[in-house]
């Protein structure tokens, strides 16, 4: 399909996207009764009376923004071929698939029932749900595994090799490890080229690796995980912080030190955060400063070429990190958190 | 008013002030154990409230943890995770003796997990999630701890309890009810003496009207 028309469609739903002032107007409801009843007036209608006619409260608003954000994504995909640029928005929901999967394995893994597994997954990659729910009613792991290889879904290549120390421990780590390693290196292959998308798009999956090594290494330099043990967690093709830079980092054993190696890098921001308390904070500061770093970087790439896909990949960002600030105002809301606390976890994209 | 007859025999006197001795220096000894007691429960009853207000708090930072994790990463993720925690907590339990009151000690040890041994990958899991982990290893650290405390202290005050119960009964029951036999013995055991007394006279003077008499007879006969 004409890659201008699906850029002028997916404008479209951005229009349909909640505005800052309407953000605005949703932090000051004061329950979540009338946060549902200002909802109803936008795009979310459809799933929040569907939703409510199951359930009530917040479980009822979840339920309707995760539907939400499944239709929206399925929109999406429906609107491409199998072209490259179908294979780059692939590449933003297969995230999904990785959740679902893990969900799936570590249900199967400790027999939870499969309506309790089910509650768990988001059909917004590209496993529909009809496969989901396959793989769900199957016994055991080794069954989900093998129906992935019967039906030649690509993530059976990421747990194939891990089968037999699975089945000796019954760990899931490393089936987990796999897959999210595999997520990695497919995404990295699948931007590799000459094009203007292409060199985009790598930058993003560089800066995507660059963030998740990142926080890979703060939680090691919490916990006290030596080098020899963590070092096959960090990923390659990071892009600007090469894995001697990270290993050094957690050498380093301390986040103060450690985080003065990012000196010179885009991940400075993290340096200053750290220098304006003794201890860094809480980790999960730094950590969440991370993803709203990832989330400006993905969401900037809206407003670049006009006729590339890489509208579709910045409106997804747009559009989850609106999911997530609609389930932070719910939650917060709910809990009866103060307007600060509230505020202090939204991103602002 | 005793149960059971008693016999007035000056054995039994003997054997009364034996255990009116016995009971008394058992309620003196149980005194001073409910003093040691008391003593022993209000140590332990002040770490019981430190340890409660700290899991009071430890639990209210576990809590807005979780919320702003199921709030930022959604619920669903945090309930996937949860598939993969181990669920046994093994713990050794052995016990150590309080003026003889059996109490439990569990063994320090911490419960908190790094993020290699929590059965998840690393790299897909937010930091939110390994921090609620986190928050909730060191709440069921102090959960375990606080258990130890309160049972600890839960058996010193039914020790407590009993032993008052015991010299209660002592007291109120026993010595009176044995210094009571032993008025008792004295009494019947004085009053026998007397009525022995009495009929020794008797029999005495008994005897000797008949030596009188005979010796009238015999003079008559002569």
């Amino acid at each position: 399909m004409d890659q201008g028309y699906i850029n002028a469609r997916v404008r479209g739903m951005y229009r349909s996207l909640l505005s800052p002032d309407e953000l605005r107007a949703l932090l000051l409801r004061p329950d979540l009764d009338t946060l549902v009843a200002e909802l109803r007036k936008t795009s979310y209608q459809r799933e929040i009376e569907t939703a409510c006619i199951r359930g009530s409260g917040i479980t009822c608003l979840e339920a309707a923004l995760r539907s939400h954000l499944v239709r929206t994504c399925r929109k999406i995909l429906r609107m491409f071929g199998d072209d490259r640029a179908a294979r780059y928005v692939r590449l933003f929901l297969n995230r999904w698939d990785v959740h679902n999967l893990k969900a799936i394995l570590r249900g199967k893994n400790i027999h939870s029932p499969a309506n309790e597994i089910q509650e768990c997954l988001v059909p917004a990659g590209t496993l529909d749900e009809a496969t989901l729910q396959e793989l769900v009613n199957q016994p055991d792991v080794r069954d989900v595994i093998n129906l992935l290889a019967t039906w030649r879904i690509d993530y059976a290549r990421a747990f194939t090799p891990h089968i037999e120390e699975w089945s000796r421990s019954r760990e899931l780590l490393v089936m987990e490890h796999a897959l999210d390693q595999y997520y990695f290196d497919y995404a990295r292959i699948a931007v590799q080229g000459k094009s203007e998308e292409a060199v985009v798009l790598r930058r993003l999956v560089g800066t995507e690796i660059d963030v998740t090594n990142l926080k890979t290494v703060i939680t090691f330099i919490r916990d006290g995980v030596r080098i020899e043990d963590g070092i096959h967690f960090l990923l390659d093709g990071g892009g600007a912080l090469p894995k001697k830079v990270l290993e050094g980092m957690i050498q380093d054993g301390t986040l103060p030190v450690a985080l003065k190696r990012l000196e010179r890098t885009p991940y400075a921001f993290l340096m200053h955060r750290c220098e304006e308390t003794p201890t860094c904070g809480p980790h999960s500061n730094l950590i969440k400063e991370l993803d709203r770093y990832l989330v400006r970087q993905g969401a900037s790439l809206y407003r670049s070429n006009p006729l590339s896909v890489t509208v579709v990949i910045g409106f997804l960002y747009f559009f989850l990190a609106e999911v997530t600030n609609l389930r932070i105002i719910a939650r917060c809301r709910d809990a009866g958190l103060s307007d600060e606390e509230l505020e202090a976890e939204l991103i602002h994209v | 008013m005793t149960a059971e007859p008693v016999r007035p025999t000056r054995m039994e006197l003997i054997r009364k002030r034996e255990q009116i001795r016995l009971a008394e220096q058992g309620r003196d000894l149980l005194r001073e154990k409910m003093d040691a007691l008391v003593q022993e429960f209000f140590r332990v009853m002040n770490d019981v409230s430190a340890s409660r207000e700290e899991l009071e708090r430890s639990a209210r930072i576990a809590d807005r943890s979780l919320l702003i994790a199921q709030a930022v990463d959604d619920p669903v993720a945090l309930k996937s995770a949860s598939f993969v925690t181990k669920r046994r907590i093994l713990l050794d339990i052995d016990t150590r003796s309080i003026m003889g009151v059996p109490i439990p000690v569990i063994e320090k040890k911490s419960l908190a997990l790094t993020v290699l041994e929590r059965g998840y990958s690393i790299i897909g899991t937010s930091g939110r999630v390994d921090e609620v982990a986190e928050k909730f290893e060191a709440e069921v650290d102090l959960i375990i701890a606080l258990a130890e405390t309160e049972t600890t202290l839960r058996r010193i005050g039914h020790e407590i309890l009993m032993t008052r119960r015991r010299v209660n009964a002592l007291e109120q029951v026993m010595i009176p009810d044995l210094y009571r036999e032993t008025k008792y013995i004295k009494i019947t055991i004085e009053e026998r003496e007397r009525e022995d007394l009495f009929r020794l006279k008797k029999v005495k003077r008994m005897l000797d009207r008949r030596k009188k008499q005979s010796r009238i007879t015999t003079r008559g006969t002569t």
